[in-house]
């Protein structure tokens, strides 16, 4: 199928951005990588009358270490991250993530911004975002506004985001010398969204986790955390019987919700399927 | 596709049944509705803009309204069309009950999404469903001067 | 008020000047004004890979990605990527292999390999199944697909060039 028609904008500046965002009201729709919109606008699922094509706006470019945290501009590609040495050795968890997400000719094009302001349950980025404890800096008419992870998922594919706001970047504390993670998703085919996955860090002290962080995705409605889980583990020996008992905390907390081919009960059990190999990983 | 769920509404049965069967009161709360009208007592037409995420589709459909008891209960059967974009279609019940601090509101419901939408949205319908559903309650409750407490609601693909 | 936008670009080392509606994704432009029948147009909504294209460097699925969008940047296709040789070691061997049989999934198939040679040339087997996991093929069931990278693969990490079918025969 073809799209529908559409105007195509392409501001140089931010601010040119937003005021094209505000004019155009419901009917404009930004467009970064497009490998989610393109999809939905060929087989006429959406209808915007103007594209805004923000990948000229260098603010939303780049990775950097600013002070402790380091910058994700909202246009880094999935591949961009999957290849960089900051990312590498300060948030490691991404690296490890990102292979994950479709297939490289996807990658080489979809955005981390566009993940995260999407808020795809299934999507990679909003739960390491959620884990990482990342902070979302946004930009409105009103000017600079910062919020973090754990407040910008509200629900099924709905942000804290404004339609007249932009994703500029995220900031993510550096990874400690102590930390540990994991990163695994259950799916039938490599590429595909997941059946359910985690995305965990936490600090390691001989056989003791602390900080620990598990976010669960593709079981609800949002990147859920285990916190429940999460604190039965903090600061404990970790030994098999802790492992039971955080898989049993993380099956109950989380409330899953069925998709089309997988049932409610499925997803629960694969919850501490990947909960329990976590653990294991990230003490060993 | 099954979603069942239960609503808390801090208002007498007879207005809930009054608001579930007000056209002005459901235009207000059905999320995206941008035409309704009835055509007769047993059926009701409608235009909503059906918006989640990367979809935005209009879909035009209708009601039909059957098994009606005054302040009890009614079924009813639902199909629209979003044109390229998909269709669906299903039958719904829906209950009333006296509770502590108002109405329980219980329904079940079935539907089964064809198209590019099921082909494509089909992951996330359950979802989307439960979505809809609990944006709807909010702001019917809201229409009618109360407020829902959400007790539990299921969506499942069982 | 026409929608249609001006653009130019560098495909298969030529410069093309258009004008265009923004709606035209790019492996129509290439398929329809182009007429470059090379990149296939399968799913339409970026699950097969039958589309792949590269721009600027990198492969991309042409139907996600809008011509508009490739103002200002160089494409290549399988036909010049063919013309210069950088698919041939690839050719060979998906033919020695019996790599396809209607062909339909081949451009798409021998860009994605191009670019895990050239990305992962210490690639194992698993990766490689990984790697072309966004490419579908109906035929052949992949194995001779991952059969004839691996054999690119292994040819390269040696200095050596696939033998072409052509010398047997």
């Amino acid at each position: 199928m073809k799209s529908a028609a559409f105007d195509y904008v392409k501001p140089k500046a931010l601010q040119e951005a937003l005021s094209l965002l505000e004019q155009g009201g419901d009917d404009a729709q930004l467009i970064a990588g497009g490998q989610t919109l393109l999809a939905t606008l060929n087989m006429r699922l959406s209808e915007p009358t103007v594209l805004i094509d923000i990948t000229d706006i260098a603010e939303l470019k780049g990775i950097s270490v600013v002070g402790d945290s380091l910058r994700i501009g909202a246009l880094v590609t999935h591949t961009e991250i999957e290849d960089s040495e900051l990312v590498a050795k300060h948030a490691p968890l991404l690296k490890a993530a990102a292979p994950h997400i479709a297939h490289r000719a996807i990658r080489n094009l979809g955005t981390w911004g566009g993940s995260l302001a999407y808020g795809d349950p299934a999507a990679e980025w909003p739960a390491c975002s959620l884990t990482l404890r990342a902070t979302m800096i946004i930009h409105g008419p009103a000017g600079e506004r910062r919020i973090s992870a754990n407040d910008f998922f509200i629900d099924l594919y709905t942000t804290s985001l404004e339609p007249d706001e932009i994703l500029v970047a995220t900031e993510i504390p550096l990874a400690s010398k102590q930390e540990v993670f994991y990163f695994h998703e259950l799916a039938r085919r490599h590429g595909d969204y997941a059946v359910a996955g985690l995305a965990a860090v936490a600090q390691k002290q001989g056989d003791v986790l602390t900080h620990c962080a598990f976010t669960f995705f593709s079981v609800g409605a949002t990147p859920v955390m285990a916190t429940k889980a999460q604190d039965l583990i903090n600061g404990q020996k970790l030994n098999d019987e802790l492992i039971t008992k955080a898989v049993a905390e993380a099956r109950n907390e989380i409330e899953a919700i069925a998709d089309i081919t997988n049932s409610a009960e499925a997803k629960q059990h694969l919850i501490g399927v990947l909960l329990e190999r976590g653990l294991k990983h990230m003490i060993a | 596709m099954e979603l069942n769920g239960e609503q808390l509404i801090s208002a007498p049965i007879p207005e809930v049944w009054k608001g579930l069967n007000d056209i002005d009161v459901l235009a207000k709360s059905i999320p995206g509705c941008e035409e309704i009208s009835r055509i007769s007592p047993e059926e009701i037409h409608a235009k909503v803009m059906f918006k989640i995420g990367p979809v935005r589709a209009r879909f035009a459909g209708k009601l039909l309204l059957s098994d009606i008891i005054p302040d009890q209960s009614c079924s009813m059967a639902f199909e629209g069309s979003g044109g390229a974009a998909g269709f669906a279609k299903g039958k719904s019940r829906v209950e009333l009950k006296q509770a502590e601090g108002g109405t329980l509101v219980s329904y079940t419901t079935e539907a089964s999404i064809g198209g590019k939408l099921g082909q494509i949205g089909g992951r996330l319908i359950s979802a989307s469903a439960k979505k809809i559903a609990d944006d709807f309650f909010q702001k019917f409750a809201k229409e009618l001067g109360g407020e829902t407490v959400a007790l539990e609601s299921d969506a499942g693909g069982k | 008020m026409s929608l249609k936008k001006k653009i130019s670009m560098t495909v298969n080392g030529r410069l093309v000047n258009a004008e265009i509606e923004p709606r035209r994704h790019l492996v129509d432009f290439l398929r329809e004004d182009l007429h470059l029948k090379g990149p296939h147009l399968g799913c339409e909504q970026g699950a097969c890979g039958a589309c792949t294209v590269k721009v600027d460097g990198q492969i991309i699925r042409g139907c996600l990605f809008l011509a508009v969008q490739a103002d200002g940047s160089v494409v290549e296709t399988v036909e010049g990527l063919t013309k210069n040789g950088v698919l041939t070691d690839l050719q060979e061997s998906f033919m020695r292999h019996n790599a396809m049989q209607c062909g339909f999934c081949s451009s798409g198939m021998l860009l994605a390999a191009a670019e895990l040679i050239e990305k992962q040339p210490k690639a194992t087997r698993e990766q490689v199944r990984e790697w072309i996991s966004g490419n579908y093929c109906r035929c052949t069931g992949y194995h001779s697909i991952v059969d004839a990278i691996i054999d690119v693969l292994d040819a390269r990490a040696k200095g050596q060039k696939i033998k072409p079918v052509l010398a047997d025969a």
